[in-house]
């Protein structure tokens, strides 16, 4: 259980070095893989909450001291309506959210049925980015949504949601080398039906 | 609820809380150790991909490469000799202006810088150059190309720094109208980033007289930005019932930036 836990630990953070080299993709929309995130709401389906708020602490804070811009400066006289940036830390509570939305259905993914959460890797994606667009507009005022804005959040979505079987598997083999279940009562089910 | 998730549940909580009341110059420290932890992948990746960049150049060009670079070295030098003239221009303009009593000019100096990376977060418009602490680049510096002003140095780490792009919201600028009284603050809007982004230049005067092709510089004003640095033309104007707002097509072409300027000092 320990050994898987800080595996997963040691995933999240080499997933963090791995996205500084994934650039956007320019001609869908500078739409993304995040694989932070990805790798956060896999392995928040297959472990305890404990874990799970461990690792979106640890997202968080990272994912902000990664992409937070610094203060707009200049002479307040001149710049008299600053743009403001979102504040540190928000993030945290955001990965937060998230991984409870996938602990939600821990017990299907118990069950075997990981497809399920697979699927909501990509719904989770859609909301966070929506819900990070959402504190955008609130902290900046002015209410735009552009359909390029629309369609960057769904592409990023589906292209994070299809490298997501690839992280389950890492994750079932890891789970499968340290010894720990992470689907106990889809093995149950089947040793009883042979 | 189990008391253990609680107890991790309040944790959490309060680990956040904690997060969300850094200030300013904490939050700086924390992303400066930050990468300064991870500084040896990006350094050892960014090497590889200028290795392997380099190599299918060689493959593929390495004819076209030798006449580039001969032609690059002729024209080096010739600007090194023009560099020269300007400088003792400038040293004897600045002689005289002292001997006259003027007050200074503008005067700055520039690093050149390669842009190595392009929006490497979801939201900002920023972009990554090879130059940082080591080539005394400094945050909130102007950055420049040879078609007009590119945006001002974000975050600045020791052999690299993130460039907040003049298409980015965050962005403001100082801005005048050539050849009318008006200014305003210029910047990029939010969810623009197809095809050639938009800038808006707000806070012009109610009845501003703006045609379409008219030019815009910066101000110099706000501690910022030098004076006279082209930002873009006047494409269109809307206006408001307490002031006007035009549409600026930026002047650098941002889908196409490969080597940059940092203003190192600027006097206003």
């Amino acid at each position: 259980m320990i050994r898987y836990t800080l595996i997963t630990l040691f995933l999240v953070l080499a997933a963090f070095v791995l996205q500084q080299f994934l650039p956007a993709f320019t001609g869908l929309h500078n739409a993304r893989i995040l694989l932070v995130q990805l790798v956060f709401l896999c392995a928040a389906v297959t472990v305890g909450t404990p874990t799970m708020l461990l690792l979106a602490y640890v997202c968080g804070f990272l994912w902000d001291a990664q992409c937070g811009l610094g203060p707009a400066g200049g002479d307040p006289e001149i710049y008299s309506q600053p743009v403001e940036s979102l504040r540190f830390g928000y993030s945290v509570l955001l990965f937060g959210g998230m991984g409870y939305l996938m602990q939600g259905i821990q017990p299907l993914f118990r069950e075997g049925k990981w497809q399920f959460s697979a699927l909501l890797t990509g719904i989770a994606v859609f909301l966070y980015l929506s819900a990070e667009y959402a504190l955008i507009t609130f902290v900046r005022g002015e209410f735009i949504l552009t359909r390029a804005t629309v369609l960057q959040v769904l592409i990023t979505s589906l292209l994070t949601m299809l490298f997501s079987p690839l992280v389950f598997w890492l994750l079932f083999t890891i789970s499968n080398l340290c010894q720990h279940t992470i689907r106990f009562d889809g093995i149950k089910r089947k040793k009883r039906y042979h | 609820m189990k008391p253990l998730n609680l107890i991790a549940l309040l944790l959490f909580l309060g680990g956040a809380v904690w997060a969300l009341t850094r200030l300013d110059p904490a939050v700086r420290d924390i992303q400066a150790t930050y990468y300064s932890a991870i500084s040896p992948f990006l350094k050892s990746g960014s090497a590889l991909e200028t290795r392997a960049r380099a190599y299918l150049n060689e493959v593929h060009h390495s004819k076209e490469l030798e006449v580039q670079l001969q032609e690059v070295e002729g024209r080096m030098g010739r600007l090194e000799l023009i560099e020269e003239r300007f400088r003792n221009l400038e040293r004897e303009n600045s002689q005289l202006r002292h001997a006259l009593k003027f007050e200074e000019a503008t005067s700055f100096d520039v690093v050149a810088a390669r842009i190595t990376r392009r929006q490497p977060t979801t939201w900002w418009q920023t972009v990554e150059i090879d130059r940082g602490g080591l080539a005394k680049i400094g945050p909130q510096l102007p950055v420049l190309s040879n078609e007009g002003l590119v945006g001002k140095v974000d975050l600045v780490r020791d052999d690299r720094s993130s460039v907040i792009l003049l298409t980015d919201e965050k962005c403001q600028v100082s801005a005048k109208v050539e050849g009318s009284p008006e200014v305003g603050i210029l910047s990029g809007q939010r969810g623009k980033f197809e095809g050639t982004p938009m800038l808006r230049l707000r806070f012009l005067s109610k009845d501003a007289v703006l045609r379409q092709g008219q030019r815009v510089f910066t101000t110099g004003r706000g501690g910022l930005f030098p004076p006279n640095i082209l930002l873009g033309t006047i494409e269109s104007v809307d206006k408001g019932s307490l002031d006007s707002e035009a549409s600026v097509r930026p002047a650098v072409n941002f889908a196409d930036l490969g080597t940059v300027f940092v203003v190192l000092t600027a006097d206003d």
